[in-house]
C-alpha cells in the first residue's frame, strides 16, 4: 500500500498536496498494533494548553491526553504513545506518509481537507472560536463600541479575514496591526500598540491569563468565527476512525454518567445502568466490532479519564489556565459535545 | 649604552585616552555621545538583568512582575528542557556527556599536533561513535533512545559536526571537479552548485525530510535525522566549495606550472601545493561560512526536530512561564555566542598562526 502511494505521488510529480492519501480497511490498526505504539504528532516547541513539555520533558496538553487516549484503547496503556514534533505545515505530509497515525493537532476540519488532501475527520473534540480582547480601560461592550480603533491580529493566519469580514458586516472600521510571531504580537497588544487583539479563543484566553495584569483586560463577547478541532486521519480505513470516534464518545459518555477515573472500579463492579455495564466490558460485545478487546472502555476511563477530567488538567482549573468549558461542554450543561449511544 | 630619551618615553593611559578620543572639541563631543549611548544600553541591560532580577528557583509570575526585572528563575526551573528537549529526564547525564564529547573531540582537532590524516580521522572516529553509543544506547546496559527524543544542545552539536564532516571533503571535491579541465565536467559541477546555491535552505531541508521518502525506495530512506544532516551537508558544501575555488584561483597559476615541471602528480600538486595555499587564502570567508552554518541549525525545526531553538520554546511554552520569553532567549543566545565566538577566535589564531 505505501508503495502505491508512493509511486502514486511520484507519477503525478507533485510528491506533496495532492496524492490522495488512501488507506485500506483495517490497516492502520494493524500497523499500529504491529509497531506496538500509536505515533501522534507534537510541536517544534510548544502550543499552550494542546501540547507543551512539562520539567522533565514530558509531553501534556488535551491533544496529547487524546493521543494516549487512543493509544489505551487500542494498545492497553497511555505510555504506549510516541509524540513525533512535527510543524504545522509537515502535519499533511507526515499523515498522508504513514509517519503519524492520526492528526490531533488543534486542527479545524474543512473543505479541502476533507476532499483535496483525502482525509475524514472524527467529531468534534473542541470548538474553538475566534475572539477579540481589549483594554478594559475602554469601557467596551463588544466590539461595534470599537470603531476606528487599531486591532491586533496574527499576521496570515484566517483570523485577518475573520476580523475584516466581521468588521463589514457591523459597519464599523478598524485600523489593523498584522504581525506574524505570537510573542510579538502580544507585545504590542500589552504595550498599547493596539485596543483590540483578536486570536483563536483559547489562545486568547491562555494570554490573557498568563498577562501581568489580567484584570485589565476584558474578552468581548462577539464570536466572530467557529472552528471545531477534529482528529483527522487517513481516507478509506473506516474500522479506524471508528475506533477514533468511539474513543472520544465512550470519554464524553462517561462524563455524561458520571464515570472517571477514580470510581470505575466500583462503577464496574455495581454497573447503574445496562450501557455503561457495556460500556466497561461487563457484558460483552464492546469490543469485537471495532476489533479492540472488550474492556478498552474501561481501561480508557481508568488510565487517562473521561473527557472533564482531561480538560481539566490541560486547560481547565486544575491547569495554569482555568478556561472554562464553554462551548466545549456536554450539551446538559450547555455545550455542544454529545456522545453517540452504546446499544 | 645609552638609549634613546624617546624610547624610554610611555604614554600613561589617560595620554592615550586623550589622543585617541579627545583630540579637539568634535572628537570629544562625538565620544561622549557615543559613551553616553553605550552607558545608556549597558546600564538598561545590568538594571534589567541583574539588580531588578530575580533569581530564586521558587519565585513565580507574581514576584518577578513585582520585581520587574528579567526573570531568571525559568532558567532554573526550565534549563534541562533548554538543554536536552525531550531526552528522557533519567537519561539525561548521557545528553551533557556526549555534547563534552563533542567539544572534546572539536578542541583536540583544533591543536596542530593533531594535524594528520591518520591523527584526525582517529579523533573522529573515536569521538563520533561515542557520542552515538552514548546518546542512542541500545548496548553496554544503556537504554535505546530514539532520534526522535534527541533535543536541545546535543542535537544541535550532532547537527552542526554532522553536516560540516560530511560537507567539508564534499566542498572540496565539489571545488576541485568545477576546476576539472574537463569542461563536462567543470559543467556539471558548476550547475549542481548554482542549484543548490540558489534555492533556500528551508526548501532543501523540507523536500529531503518529506517528500524524498515518498520517492525513495523503503531501505535508502533511512532516519529523518540523516536526510536533514545530508541535506545540509550539501548546501554547506555548495557554499563552501565556491569559497575554496576562489582561494584556489588566488593561488598565482606559475605555482601549480612550476610543480609540473618539477614532475609532481596531480594529488601532491593539489594536497601540497594548491589546497593549503587556497585555504590561506580562504580562511575568513570559510569560518564565516561555519558559523553561518551554526546558526542555521536552527532551521531544523521547520521539519520537526527539538534542537537549541526549539527546546527553548517549548521552555516557555507553558502557561506557567509563558511570559518569561525573553530570559529564555538571552540564555539561548549566551550559548550560541560561546561556541561562535570560540569558533571566531580560533579562526584569528589560525590566521595568524598561517600568516608566518
Amino acid at each position: 500500500m505505501k508503495m502505491l502511494m508512493k509511486s502514486l505521488a511520484c507519477s503525478f510529480g507533485v510528491a506533496l498536496a495532492s496524492g490522495a492519501a488512501q488507506a485500506e480497511f483495517g490497516e492502520t490498526l494493524k500497523t499500529v498494533q504491529d509497531r506496538g505504539v500509536l505515533n501522534c504528532p507534537g510541536h517544534p516547541g510548544s502550543y499552550l494548553g494542546f501540547a507543551e513539555v512539562d520539567d522533565k520533558g514530558n509531553w501534556k496538553g488535551i491533544d496529547i491526553e487524546l493521543c494516549r487516549a487512543v493509544a489505551t484503547a487500542v494498545l492497553g496503556g497511555p505510555e504506549k504513545t510516541k509524540i513525533v514534533p512535527i510543524s504545522w505545515a509537515q502535519r499533511w505530509p507526515s499523515l498522508q506518509s504513514g509517519d503519524i497515525d492520526v492528526v490531533i493537532k488543534a486542527s479545524g476540519g474543512t473543505l479541502s481537507r476533507d476532499t483535496e488532501l483525502g482525509f475524514q475527520f472524527s467529531n468534534s473534540y473542541y470548538l474553538g472560536t475566534t475572539k477579540i480582547m481589549a483594554h478594559k480601560e475602554l469601557e467596551l461592550s463588544g466590539v461595534k463600541d470599537a470603531d476606528g480603533g487599531t486591532i491586533c491580529i496574527p499576521a496570515g493566519a484566517s483570523q485577518e479575514r475573520q476580523v475584516s469580514s466581521y468588521a463589514d458586516r457591523i459597519d464599523i472600521s478598524l485600523e489593523t496591526v498584522a504581525i506574524e510571531n505570537t510573542e510579538e504580537l502580544e507585545s504590542a497588544y500589552y504595550s498599547g500598540r493596539c485596543d483590540l487583539y483578536a486570536q483563536w479563543g483559547p489562545v486568547l484566553a491562555i494570554s490573557r491569563s498568563v498577562s501581568k495584569n489580567p484584570d485589565a483586560h476584558v474578552i468581548l463577547p462577539d464570536v466572530l468565527a467557529v472552528e471545531p478541532e477534529v482528529m483527522i486521519v487517513r481516507q478509506g480505513d473506516e474500522q479506524w476512525l471508528d475506533i477514533i470516534n468511539w474513543t472520544l464518545s465512550v470519554m464524553l459518555f462517561a462524563e455524561q454518567e458520571g464515570i472517571n477515573s477514580k470510581n470505575v472500579d466500583a462503577m464496574r463492579d455495581n454497573p447503574p445502568s445496562v450501557e455503561v455495564g457495556k460500556m466497561l466490558g461487563v457484558t460483552a460485545g464492546m469490543g469485537k466490532p471495532l476489533g479492540l478487546s472488550d474492556d478498552w472502555a474501561y481501561n480508557v476511563i481508568k488510565k487517562v479519564g473521561n473527557y472533564s477530567e482531561i480538560f481539566s488538567r490541560s486547560l481547565g482549573k486544575e491547569s495554569p489556565y482555568k478556561m472554562d468549558r464553554g462551548l466545549t461542554a456536554l450539551w446538559n450543561q450547555g455545550g455542544v459535545l454529545y456522545p453517540f449511544v452504546i446499544d | 649604552m645609552t638609549t634613546l630619551i624617546s624610547a624610554q618615553y610611555k604614554p600613561t593611559v589617560w595620554m592615550k585616552v586623550q589622543k585617541n578620543y579627545f583630540k579637539n572639541w568634535r572628537s570629544a563631543l562625538l565620544s561622549m555621545m557615543c559613551f553616553a549611548v553605550l552607558g545608556g544600553i549597558v546600564w538598561s541591560i545590568v538594571d534589567w538583568g541583574i539588580l531588578n532580577a530575580t533569581f530564586s528557583s521558587t519565585a513565580r509570575h507574581t514576584e518577578c512582575y513585582a520585581n520587574g526585572g528579567a526573570c531568571w528563575s525559568i532558567i532554573a526551573n526550565r534549563w534541562r528542557v533548554i538543554l536536552f528537549g525531550l531526552y528522557p529526564y533519567d537519561e539525561q547525564w548521557r545528553s551533557i556527556t556526549a555534547c563534552f564529547i563533542v567539544v572534546a573531540t572539536i578542541a583536540f582537532s583544533c591543536f596542530p599536533v593533531f594535524w594528520t590524516v591518520r591523527r584526525l580521522s582517529l579523533i573522529w572516529l573515536v569521538g563520533a561513535a561515542s557520542f552515538f553509543v552514548i546518546m542512542k544506547g541500545g548496548v553496554f546496559g544503556l537504554s535505546l533512545v530514539s532520534e526522535e527524543q534527541w533535543g536541545g544542545l546535543a542535537l544541535t552539536l550532532f547537527i552542526f559536526v554532522g553536516t560540516v564532516l560530511i560537507g567539508m571533503p564534499l566542498a572540496i571535491m565539489l571545488a576541485l571537479l568545477r576546476n576539472s579541465k574537463l569542461p563536462v565536467i567543470s559543467k556539471v559541477t558548476g550547475v549542481i552548485i548554482d542549484t543548490v546555491r540558489s534555492l533556500p535552505l528551508i526548501s532543501i531541508l523540507f523536500t529531503f525530510a518529506l517528500v524524498l521518502p515518498f520517492m525513495l525506495p523503503d531501505m535508502l530512506v533511512g532516519e529523518k535525522l540523516y536526510r536533514v544532516i545530508a541535506a545540509s551537508a550539501l548546501f554547506f558544501a555548495a557554499y563552501q566549495a565556491e569559497i575554496i575555488r576562489g582561494g584556489m584561483q588566488g593561488v598565482p597559476k606559475g605555482q601549480e606550472e612550476a610543480a609540473q615541471a618539477l614532475g609532481l602528480g596531480y594529488y601532491q600538486r593539489i594536497t601540497r601545493i594548491i589546497l593549503p595555499q587556497a585555504f590561506k587564502n580562504a580562511l575568513p570567508a570559510m569560518i564565516n561560512q561555519f558559523v553561518t552554518t551554526f546558526m542555521e541549525t536552527s532551521l531544523v525545526t521547520i521539519v520537526g526536530f527539538f534542537e537549541l531553538l526549539a527546546s527553548a520554546n517549548a521552555a516557555y511554552g507553558t502557561g506557567e512561564w509563558n511570559f518569561a520569553f525573553v530570559e529564555v532567549y538571552f540564555f539561548v543566545a549566551a550559548i550560541y555566542f560561546a561556541f561562535v565566538f570560540a569558533l571566531s577566535r580560533y579562526g584569528a589564531f589560525l590566521e595568524r598562526r598561517m600568516a608566518n
